[in-house]
């Protein structure tokens, strides 16, 4: 699937929210990690906020190329980018509910790995079978 | 140049049951005795037709001839007349395609220039495979009668009284004409829609609906075990693009214990194009799974052998369609929504190459890439020899591929003189970015920017108004070649080893010198053993007679590179047969023929299912009968079946 903007911003809300608040449940009761939180959900939301704004700079990156692609080796580029940033912000800048000294960063890492790799995984399969015009609409489900 | 006009005359024998089609110089006398006939007018010679064993025809019957600029026929004042179209006619001046009846025979003329610049291989009506010997002509049988041919709406008597139409078999709510991978596309998505295969035709001239781009796939040497131009996703078994090619055959590979490939797929389609290189699937692949999908849709019950002569509105808001059934039988069909398909009509023939062959006859020597040429191969096995390549697009890359394994595997000296028409420093510019060049080749990894099949160049183009979608097509498109890492080493190797040189210039003349051909540049003469024309094939409306005929009929407009104008559905919108107090037929169509249109990518596997699901999804809200949205509950159900294998 070759994104658009709008199409960045439907996929980034829809597979976030559908995939990855059902992985984000364990760790916020406390299933898997160092206990239940709900850090982890707040995270997850700002992965979404944050990620709207980087959608347009990949946007814009994305003009350089010929093909006007993104391929999945960009996405966890860009992934590993986001994570450090959140990281870096939230431990730098205290961000409304999330206190910068329950954030393990270690336990971060472990719980944006496995919420990129649901969506990627999701992207790549269930949303194209739920789906069928999502790939040749730029990502867009809506409307 | 000078071009001889000449005209080809089309008849059945009436007693010996035999076509007749020659090619003649005006002027043409038609009669019952060859002595009776002049064999000389004004100094020309006269091509002298015929028509024996039919009393009505006179000794001298008819005078073709051309004059001003028109072919005209006259009548030598006969006791029983010559009929132009079923009208008595003394004198008339003929259009391609006219039907004359002169006693028993019922003779189509066609119009044809000696050597055309534009020249090009047809695709045989019946068969569907290249010829070059193949005569187009809008109606080589006198099939359908003038009747239907000059009628603007078919009534639903005329085919009832037929004869050769039997409302019971021989009407559907759908018909996909031409049965090719287009038409197969659709029919797939139809079925997935709801649509049961009663309800279905699908009319084309060979059962596989890969047959055709099989063959140009095997002429254009693409063996089964070679990789297509294609993405991984594309397949036209599955619309949903899940699983892939790639995961497919990882799988595949996984199951025999081949886990570096398995990984290697993988990768190529995680890291692709940036970071490795693009993943393609093996032809043989993709006709096995298409295979597969035509068994559980049924498309052998959806299937009719015919070829399509010309199709029209009828009086009751649906679409007649006139075909052959081959060895003389016709027949009709009435369907309400109809999907053209038909592909591509012809093989381009760069000009200088199509007068050679048309002035020596010799076929083996100059060939398109796309026609039959293993002789060629043969040859240098034995001798070795030097080929001359035009085009630089995909096939040529292909091509130099399979003169390299010969030259391996025989150790004869093979060279390839690779001509271009001018020298390439940089690739296409569009907007921030700019194509890749190599030795003057320009890099894609398929014929069009990925983000054309759905990205935001798929939106420019739609939006985009009819003479700047030409304009973006241009920067777009062109010829590029795959960024194959074997075949930049090929090109690499040759260079250095001499066998593979790149020269510049444009053709002058071809000429045979012995065994050998001459091929004059500006600069120079080369001289080659063989000429292999790898430019392309020919889109053009007017290259089909049933196209060319179906716009002639009802005036459709056609766009600057002479395609159909479709909406951003694919709907010829032109074509509605509307009928009072009812929904009208529809008819649509994908492909090449639709190319300048919303759409850039429409001659790929995922442009055709693209096309096919715009015009399903319009078809739907049209209320269409059987067809039901495919939301997220019926997807994932339809989803399930294919991948259990059970017919939707």
């Amino acid at each position: 699937m070759t994104p658009t903007l709008l199409g960045r911003w439907q996929t980034r809300i829809l597979l976030l929210t559908l995939v990855g608040f059902p992985i984000t449940l364990p760790f916020t009761i406390g299933a898997i990690g160092p206990g239940a939180s709900p850090i982890f959900g707040l995270t997850l939301l700002y992965v979404i906020l944050f990620g709207l704004l980087w959608d347009v700079v990949y946007d814009f990156l994305q003009q350089f190329r010929w093909d006007r692609d993104w391929p999945g080796a960009l996405q966890l580029l860009a992934g590993m980018g986001e994570a450090v940033f959140l990281g870096a912000i939230a431990k730098s800048i205290p961000l409304p509910g999330l206190l910068t000294e329950d954030l393990s960063l270690r336990w971060f890492a472990i719980h944006y790995t496995c919420v990129w790799l649901g969506v990627y995984v999701a992207s790549q399969s269930l949303t194209r079978i739920l789906f069928p015009r999502w790939r040749f609409r730029g990502g867009k489900w809506l409307g | 140049m000078t071009q001889k006009q000449k005209i080809r005359l089309n008849w059945e024998d009436p007693v010996t049951g035999q076509r007749r089609e020659p090619l003649l110089s005006p002027p043409i006398s038609l009669g019952r005795l060859f002595g009776a006939m002049p064999d000389t007018l004004d100094d020309r010679r006269v091509s002298r037709v015929v028509l024996d064993n039919d009393d009505r025809v006179s000794r001298y019957h008819a005078l073709i001839d051309f004059q001003q600029n028109n072919w005209v026929i006259f009548d030598r004042n006969t006791g029983n007349g010559t009929f132009v179209n079923g009208i008595r006619r003394d004198y008339w001046v003929l259009t391609s395609g006219d039907v004359l009846q002169i006693g028993d025979r019922a003779i189509t003329v066609t119009f044809t220039l000696e050597s055309s610049p534009n020249s090009a291989i047809p695709f045989h009506p019946e068969t569907g495979l290249p010829d070059p010997h193949a005569v187009l002509t809008p109606s080589p049988h006198s099939f359908p009668p003038v009747e239907f041919r000059q009628s603007e709406f078919v009534s639903p008597e005329f085919l009832q009284q037929s004869g050769i139409f039997d409302p019971q078999t021989d009407r559907f709510d759908y018909a996909a004409i031409g049965a090719g991978l287009g038409s197969y596309i659709w029919v797939d998505f139809l079925r997935i829609f709801g649509v049961r295969s009663q309800q279905i035709v699908a009319l084309g001239t060979q059962p596989q609906p890969y047959a055709k781009y099989k063959q140009l796939c095997l002429n254009s040497q693409i063996p089964l075990h070679e990789r297509l131009r294609s993405n991984s996703d594309s397949c036209p078994d599955n619309i949903w693009g899940w699983p892939s090619y790639a995961l497919r055959e990882a799988w595949h590979d996984l199951g025999r214990g081949k886990l570096a490939n398995a990984l290697r797929y993988l990768w190529q389609v995680f890291a692709e194009p940036t970071f490795a290189e693009t993943y393609t699937p093996r032809a043989g692949n993709v006709f096995a799974s298409i295979d597969r999908e035509a068994a559980r849709i049924g498309w052998s019950q959806m299937y009719r052998y015919g070829s399509v002569r010309a199709i029209r509105k009828t009086q009751d808001g649906k679409y007649a369609i006139a075909y052959s059934r081959g060895k003389g039988n016709y027949g009709y069909i009435v369907a309400k929504y109809l999907h053209l398909a038909t592909g591509y009509p012809a093989i381009r023939f760069l000009p200088h190459l199509q007068i050679y062959r048309e002035q020596t006859r010799d076929l083996t020597l100059v060939v398109n890439a796309y026609e039959p040429h293993d002789h060629i191969y043969q040859h240098l096995g034995f001798q070795g020899g030097t080929v001359l390549i035009q085009g630089r697009g995909i096939v040529a890359s292909r091509i130099i591929q399979r003169l390299f394994e010969v030259r391996q595997q025989t150790g004869k000296p093979v060279k390839i003189v690779h001509l271009m028409r001018s020298p390439l420093q940089g690739g296409r510019q569009f907007g921030r970015s700019r194509r890749p060049v190599k030795h003057h080749w320009e890099f894609q990894p398929f014929n069009w920017p990925k983000a054309c099949w759905g990205g935001d160049l798929r939106e420019i183009l739609e939006r985009a108004n009819p003479q700047t979608r030409l304009n973006l097509l241009k920067s777009w498109g062109g010829t590029t070649t795959a960024d194959r890492r074997d075949w930049q080493q090929l090109t690499e190797l040759g260079l250095r080893q001499g066998w593979y040189d790149i020269q510049f210039g444009t053709v002058q003349k071809v000429e045979r010198v012995g065994p050998k051909l001459q091929v004059v540049i500006p600069s120079h003469a080369l001289e080659v053993d063989f000429i292999i024309d790898a430019t392309g094939l020919d889109a053009e409306v007017k290259a089909s007679p049933l196209l060319e005929d179906l716009v002639t009929r009802y005036q459709l407009p056609l766009l600057e590179n002479g395609r159909l104008a479709v909406s951003n559905e694919f709907e010829l919108v032109e074509m509605r047969s509307t009928v009072p107090g009812e929904s009208p037929g529809r008819m649509y169509a994908a492909g090449t023929i639709t190319l300048g249109g919303p759409y850039a990518a429409v001659d790929s596997f995922l442009g055709l299912q693209y096309a096919a699901l715009r015009s399903i999804d319009a078809l739907t809200v049209a209320q269409s009968p059987q067809l039901h949205y495919l939301n997220g509950f019926s997807s994932l159900q339809q989803w399930y079946n294919w991948a259990i294998g059970r017919s939707p």
